[in-house]
């Protein structure tokens, strides 16, 4: 290539505007996406949209069903933005999501009304959590003293855990499985004790919990010494063991917590909504989407919030198509699309795009010229 | 003696197997050029509807596979672009390609007024022969019973293999995921190799999605080929980026999937080992696997590409 048309070029950088406007822009292309396939399919897709908007915001009751949805999305999208920070690539949120369900199903069990609620709350929560980690920790120990691959054991483990769940209630007498119906198998309810109160139709205290451990991700990465050196690590690992960080021991610490937070997010789910082990509401892939939640909102934890409310909008809206006969995949098509947007707009951030003849100090304000839309 | 278990279980598993073997391979020569595509999942079932939309409305076999083809092919450029062009997150994008292809393959089961969803196809591929050497025992069925397909998929093991090792051009693809940087000096041009074997990874794991929905699960869903996708890219670490261990290991998985029906006919005790245990039998495996294969700096002695995933930067050689 000797004549070019376009000079790429490492930018420094980037403008907050900019790391704002690429996402905003990856939904809005996203949502073009859709509509050209929606328009193929003889659907007008503005009416397809507004339906969209409508039944996930138009009522009181579908507003909190929306936060509802984003509650473990929050949590998951934290739990994958921690891990890829560090470039660890832990795909296994949804297992670990499952587990902490596991764990957090069968303390609230196992305690029964006993205990009151103060004790017996945050004791499902944690379990949530210890569920959660000990699942990545099946692959978090292998990578970190052997060197394996995380991609593929982490996804390995979300098949293993829905199998696992599916076991506990459909193949045996567990004790997560409800004695007293025999038709159908179902989750044993867990007690009131241990089930989250609600203050706004069925949205529950969960979010509060969510939001707050979000900040706390934050806290911890963004201003606490072990996040600084988890953050050398996720640049350099060859840097940090120069400066001396344990690099192993930061790897399993991150890999852990990672599964800790999808591990709080089943646990939240059962304690709220859900309220037992119930694989037909607790397998809706939100451990998965945790993933696209972490991606558009460029890891960063506060960030995180909004875009699973958007994301949690997005799966509300999903069942309702079918009732003016558009396909539900609709929701899964834009999650995916959002996503390709988002990680091709990474592009934007990290680069700069210039003409080589002009000066190169005019930078394009907003590198919309190479919109991958 | 064609009716025994094990014979069922093997003819069971080769079918099973046939279309990890063409997405495996597929995704065999697309790490070999240093690009990871965890859009298996999303090729597969996007060839998979498009195949099956094609047979559907023609009655015709070769028009379905050809349509799965360039389907598969169509949606792995996205990734090409990604991660070629603007040199993103790899793991990111292969994961958005198969988030989208899962909603656009199942959307397109499900749009318009005549839907796919719950239809058969008019046609599937059928056993070549009947009677005659496909009745021998075992080897009749296990190397003569099959259909049109299962042959194939060896016929591109066999080409794929000797493609690599013994070509040129497979000397220039393995260079390129070995050294991007010597490959270019050398006169290869390293994007257009890399974009050609993402969009032949994308056109294999079509054509495997198109088997599925051909012949495996002939009436369309939704979701119709199971992991099958996830399981070609551990299976390929399994087969050490080898095209003819692929077939092998791809066999292997085949039974795995298959043996949670076979002790169903087994009758007691076997019939009691829950299935919901037994359908967690091929993602075990693949756990094992991967942390006997890929720990420490054994996968670089298997064959793993030396640049695999690492995106090239010409400029900043």
């Amino acid at each position: 290539m000797s004549t070019r048309r376009f000079i790429i070029e490492p930018r420094g950088l980037a403008s907050p505007w900019l790391k704002l406007l690429v996402p905003i822009g990856s939904v809005l292309a996203a949502l073009v996406v859709g509509a050209i396939f929606l328009a193929l399919t003889g659907e007008n897709p503005f009416s397809v949209y507004s339906h969209m908007v409508d039944a996930a915001f138009g009522t009181s009751r579908s507003i909190a069903e929306t936060l509802l949805t984003a509650t473990p999305l929050i949590l998951t999208g934290v739990a994958a933005a921690i891990a890829f920070k560090m470039l660890v690539w832990n795909i296994g949120g949804e297992g670990q999501f499952i587990f902490g369900a596991i764990f957090a199903a069968g303390i609230a069990i196992w305690l029964g009304d006993g205990a009151p609620a103060y004790i017996a709350l945050p004791l499902v929560v944690i379990a949530g959590g210890v569920g959660g980690a000990f699942w990545a920790s099946i692959a978090a120990v292998p990578r970190v003293y052997l060197g394996t691959n995380e991609i593929i054991t982490t996804l390995m483990l979300n098949f293993i855990a829905l199998n696992f769940m599916n076991y506990l209630i459909f193949g045996s007498n567990s004790p997560w499985r409800d004695p007293e119906v025999a038709t159908f198998p179902e989750g044993r309810p867990i007690p009131d004790a241990t089930r989250l109160p609600e203050f706004f139709e069925r949205l529950d205290y969960g979010i509060f919990i969510a939001i707050a451990l979000a900040i706390l991700a934050w806290y911890l990465l963004g201003k606490t010494r072990w996040g600084f050196q988890v953050r050398i690590v996720g640049d350099s690992a060859d840097t940090a063991r120069y400066a001396g960080i344990g690099v192993p021991s930061k790897i399993l610490g991150v890999f852990l917590l990672s599964g800790a937070y999808a591990g709080f997010a089943g646990g939240l789910f059962v304690a709220g909504p859900v309220g037992a082990l119930d694989p037909r509401s607790l397998a809706l892939g939100l451990g998965f989407t945790g993933i696209i939640v972490a991606a558009l909102a460029r890891l960063n934890p506060l960030a995180i919030i909004p875009v699973a409310v958007l994301m949690g909008a997005l799966i509300n809206a999903g069942p309702s198509l079918q009732s003016i006969g558009v396909p539900t995949a609709t929701v899964t098509m834009l999650q995916g699309a959002i996503l390709i947007f988002a990680v091709a707009g990474e592009f934007l951030i990290q680069n700069r795009i210039r003409r080589p003849e002009k000066a190169p100090k005019a930078a394009p304000s907003s590198g919309e010229e190479a919109s991958p839309a | 003696m064609n009716d025994t278990w094990v014979v069922e279980l093997a003819f069971a598993a080769m079918i099973l197997g046939t279309p990890l073997i063409f997405a495996t391979i597929g995704e065999i020569m697309t790490e070999r050029s240093g690009i990871l595509n965890l859009g298996v999942q999303g090729m597969m079932l996007v060839g998979a509807v498009s195949a099956f939309w094609a047979t559907y409305n023609t009655e015709n076999l070769l028009l379905g596979l050809i349509a799965g083809l360039l389907a598969g092919a169509a949606l792995s450029v996205i990734h090409a672009f990604t991660s070629v062009t603007l040199r993103v997150n790899q793991i990111v994008s292969g994961l958005a390609l198969t988030i989208f292809g899962t909603g656009l393959a199942s959307f397109l089961g499900q749009a318009g007024s005549d839907p796919l969803v719950g239809n058969p196809s008019p046609v599937v591929f059928e056993p070549i022969f009947t009677g005659g050497i496909a009745d021998w025992p075992i080897v009749g069925p296990l190397l003569f019973g099959h259909d049109l397909m299962v042959y194939v998929a060896w016929a591109v093991a066999g080409l794929a293999s000797y493609y690599l090792f013994r070509t040129k051009m497979g000397l220039a693809l393995r260079a390129v995921g070995e050294d991007p940087a010597s490959a270019e000096s050398a006169g290869i041009n390293v994007s257009a190799v890399r974009y050609a074997y993402v969009m032949v990874g994308g056109a294999l794991a079509g054509v495997g999605g198109a088997y599925y929905s051909l012949k495996i699960v002939p009436t369309w869903q939704d979701d119709p080929i199971g992991e099958a996708g996830w399981i070609a890219i551990a299976l390929v670490i399994l087969a050490s980026w080898r095209p003819w261990r692929a077939v092998f290991a791809a066999y292997l998985f085949g039974a795995a999937e298959r043996v949670q029906f076979t002790l169903q006919t087994l009758g007691e005790p076997w019939s009691n080992i829950p299935s919901t245990i037994l359908a967690m039998t091929p993602f075990v495996l693949a756990i094992i696997a991967m942390i006997v294969l890929t720990s420490g700096k054994r996968a670089r002695f298997l064959g793993a590409p030396a640049a695999l995933g690492i995106p090239y930067f010409r400029e900043q050689r």
